[in-house]
């Protein structure tokens, strides 16, 4: 009886539901491998630059080494934004908004820089691209309640990294 | 005060199921703080409003949630649940008929 007049008031106003969660969302969620990927791209404009400067014959040995360097680039700057993606889309819930109004921003400008370093070779863009990356794994670090710090990466190239610390 | 949720999931299944319906209140934690066994409404980040069983409390205050079911998202995926955060706890179990 109770139940049926819940139940009827819960058609008209839409109670709010209390998940007993349990559909095994793995809950791994972690913005390093979108920092690494970004790091990655930085680092292959860098090993173009350095072979450019040291291979002066255009032959086809370059064009091998010249290919597999941007096709590296391509799959880590598509790695980057298809991490964050996963983590605005399957873990940001809207407290997390309320609370980093700035979030779909930062997310929607990972995309445009990570689309940016796909279509250039401009070093700049790419840097842009990791420290909006670390930008948005401290707010991440900070929904999860867990400090931070920033260190250089120890391997090229050395730029800085946001990474919990734990 | 007081608040009426409805049950969405299995996580405490058998005894709570999707659908049915829990009167949840703070008031009773005005008396006797979170203990074990004590079935709870709370909030947590990254995972919206969830019920789950006290299972201990944590030498620094916090409270260690569990579900009955093996697949259950709870304080051995999360951590403790912050006390600032809990909604309230079960005081009526209204079951699906």
């Amino acid at each position: 009886m109770i139940y049926q007049i819940l139940n009827k008031f819960d058609q008209k106003l839409n109670i709010e539901t209390v998940k007993a969660h349990c559909d095994i969302p793995c809950g791994i969620y972690d913005p390093i491998i979108a920092q690494i990927s970004a790091l990655t791209v930085v680092r292959m404009l860098d090993l173009m630059t350095e072979f450019e400067a040291k291979t002066p014959d255009r032959n086809k040995d370059y064009m091998n080494s010249m290919a597999r360097y941007i096709a590296v680039k391509e799959e880590h700057a598509e790695r980057a934004k298809a991490e964050i993606r996963v983590i605005w889309g399957d873990y940001l819930k809207a407290q997390h908004l309320e609370k980093y109004p700035n979030a779909h921003a930062l997310v929607h400008k990972i995309m445009q820089l990570g689309s940016k370093v796909r279509q250039t070779t401009d070093r700049d863009q790419a840097t842009q691209l990791v420290e909006a990356i670390n930008e948005f794994a401290q707010m991440f670090w900070e929904t999860k309640g867990v400090a931070t710090k920033r260190a250089k990466a120890p391997y090229a190239p050395a730029l800085e990294l946001v990474y919990p610390a734990l | 005060m007081l608040r009426v949720l409805k049950v969405a999931e299995d996580s405490l299944a058998p005894e709570y199921r999707q659908g049915d319906f829990v009167l949840v209140s703070k008031i009773p934690f005005l008396f006797i703080p979170p203990s074990p066994g004590n079935v709870i409404a709370f909030r947590q980040p990254g995972y919206g409003l969830l019920i789950k069983r006290i299972e201990n409390i944590s030498s620094d205050g916090g409270v260690n949630v569990i579900g009955t079911h093996p697949d259950s998202i709870d304080s051995r995926v999360f951590g403790t649940v912050r006390r600032g955060d809990i909604i309230g706890k079960v005081i009526w179990h209204i079951r699906k008929t």
